[in-house]
């Protein structure tokens, strides 16, 4: 079943088009990888489909309803979720405060304190509920950023370069963890680490200059020519 | 809410009550009391908004000053008990003061202050302009203190402990209101709105929601005043009075239930204690004001608060260490 849908979706800041016409679909359960150079409308994209920003054109539809003009939180509500490119917490928060204030949402409908808390677990938090949030690693604010998503019992998740700014090892330890993030839901990632890319998406969409330029398997993109002319070069290719 | 400051709101809110009682021999006194606990009743609505949604609203003494004028007229021309003017009038005051804020609450921070800059200085221009109901610039003088059972009016000792029971009211209010949900939706808020927003928190109608119920406290304690005071006129409900609130608020500690308490305690009673010297009490305010964004971004109550939390690090510390055996 075709989770998120976009057709001709376009976006112009002053005369620079950062999305062109971009038609792209997602399916439920599937990782939909998206790859592109620095500037070539990811960010918008994200930001176009979660409710940051209003396309100037095109259709946008989640699990068949029409989201087009639906604000983030109303996103969120029916499921679909983002995390940002610069890790965004409630630094000034505790770790446990920063999980409540996504619970504010559903509330009653919510997960169980169990469910929280296995999940918690699950990412390694359980340790620093008590912490400031803007005192943990990157790599604890970007596991609390998945964990507040996930009490929110999204159906896909947009993740924009979850491993940037990661050291080597912490880079393996998320991978496994959105490998296992799979079974929950849908996922949607931005990254310009191919390994990533290789090893989780089931399929890949390529962004050139806010175009769509290539969507398929990722073994297929990597070996495109026009991808690796444009993008993945001879170094990033290996 | 920790502990230590349940006791403390415990302490102030006996206090508060107490207050009127003690300093019923003096006339004068009971005045300067009666004035600050009007100010309390604000400082604690505008910290709702200042402290805990990170909004600065200049139009606060507008707010209030739509509501006094509306009791006055209702009292008077209506023919209106006070303690039924009041609620409406602050209602009303509160549907206007969203009315107009609806455009400027979907800005932040500095943008919303701005805005709300205009709306009070409009404002101030309607309550001079529109004589029928404020007597312009002379103002409104011999305004009736509120009617009383028998037939007597609330006045001296027995209107002072009133206005401690609404300042207290006041504060209990906002104590409660933090620990709920949509208190901890005001804190998302100021936090990070956009991040708010994207875990689902409704940003622009909790800030909505949250200046309906600042306006509210504005209102009332506008009606409060009128009635206490006397007399009103325009320079009462002016931009220097949003801004003294907001100074109360903010040298206690904003975003915190005892700051404001602290901060109007100190701040409010000074003007009246220093009547001789007129002239130096807007230079002071004004280097407060300066002085606290500056120095003091959390006021004493918030300065307090980090000197515990980096005593308590320091002990966690210490056991880690030992625990340590180093």
């Amino acid at each position: 079943m075709k989770l998120l849908e976009v057709s001709g979706l376009s976006k112009s800041f002053g005369g620079v088009a950062a999305l062109a016409n971009v038609v792209g679909h997602s399916i439920e359960g599937e990782t939909l990888g998206m790859i592109g150079p620095n500037g070539s409308g990811k960010t918008t994209f994200v930001n176009v489909v979660s409710g940051h920003v209003r396309a100037d054109r095109g259709t946008l539809t989640f699990a068949g309803v029409n989201i087009a003009r639906m604000r983030p939180h109303q996103l969120a509500e029916v499921g679909l979720c983002r995390t940002y490119q610069a890790v965004r917490v409630f630094s000034e928060l505790s770790t446990r405060q920063n999980i409540e204030n996504a619970r504010l949402l559903l509330e009653d409908r919510g997960l169980g304190a169990a469910e929280v808390r296995e999940l918690t677990e699950w990412l390694r938090l359980d340790r620093n509920l008590d912490k400031q949030a803007g005192s943990l690693t990157l790599f604890e604010q970007r596991r609390l950023e998945l964990l507040m998503r996930l009490v929110l019992k999204p159906r896909l998740i947009m993740l924009d370069e979850p491993v940037g700014g990661l050291a080597v090892t912490e880079v393996n330890e998320m991978i496994t963890l959105l490998q296992e993030l799979k079974a929950r839901c849908s996922l949607f990632v931005i990254e310009h680490t191919m390994r990533v890319i290789r090893e989780l998406a089931d399929r890949v969409m390529v962004l050139i200059a806010g175009e769509k330029v290539a969507d398929g398997p990722p073994s297929e993109i990597l070996q495109n020519q026009r991808v690796i002319d444009e993008y993945l070069g001879n170094a990033a290719h290996a | 809410m920790t502990s230590h400051s349940q006791y403390g709101i415990a302490a102030a809110t006996l206090v508060i009550l107490a207050l009127p009682f003690l300093l019923a021999g003096n006339r004068f006194l009971g005045f300067v009391l009666g004035m600050t606990l009007i100010s309390l009743l604000w400082a604690t609505g505008m910290n709702l908004l200042s402290g805990f949604v990170g909004l600065m609203p200049l139009m606060f003494a507008g707010i209030a000053g739509i509501a006094g004028y509306a009791m006055v007229y209702f009292t008077r021309t209506a023919g209106w008990s006070f303690w039924l003017a009041m609620p409406v009038a602050s209602l009303l005051a509160a549907i206007i003061g969203v009315a107009l804020g609806l455009p400027a609450l979907r800005l932040k921070g500095f943008y919303f202050t701005l805005c709300s800059l205009v709306i009070q200085s409009v404002l101030t221009l309607a309550f001079i302009f529109f004589p029928k109901f404020t007597n312009g610039d002379t103002g409104i003088n011999e305004i009736a203190p509120p009617d009383w059972f028998g037939g007597t009016a609330l006045t001296g000792v027995r209107f002072d402990f009133a206005l401690a029971v609404a300042a207290v009211a006041g504060i209990l209010f906002s104590t409660w209101l933090t620990q709920t949900h949509l208190g901890k939706k005001f804190v998302a808020v100021r936090e990070d709105d956009v991040l708010a927003e994207s875990i689902g928190i409704d940003v622009v109608r909790t800030r909505i929601t949250a200046f309906f119920i600042v306006s509210l406290y504005a209102g009332i304690g506008g009606c409060f005043y009128s009635a206490y005071v006397g007399f009103i006129s325009p320079r009462a409900f002016d931009v220097l009075v949003s801004l003294n609130i907001w100074l109360f608020v903010t040298f206690g500690g904003r975003g915190t239930i005892l700051g404001p308490i602290i901060g109007t305690a100190i701040l409010a009673p000074i003007p009246f204690l220093l009547q001789d010297l007129q002239a130096f009490k807007d230079i002071l305010s004004g280097t407060l004001i300066i002085l606290v964004t500056l120095l003091m971004p959390g006021g004493i109550y918030g300065a307090w608060l980090k000197l515990l939390s980096r005593k308590r690090g320091r002990e966690v510390q210490t056991t880690q260490v030992r625990e340590q055996g180093v």
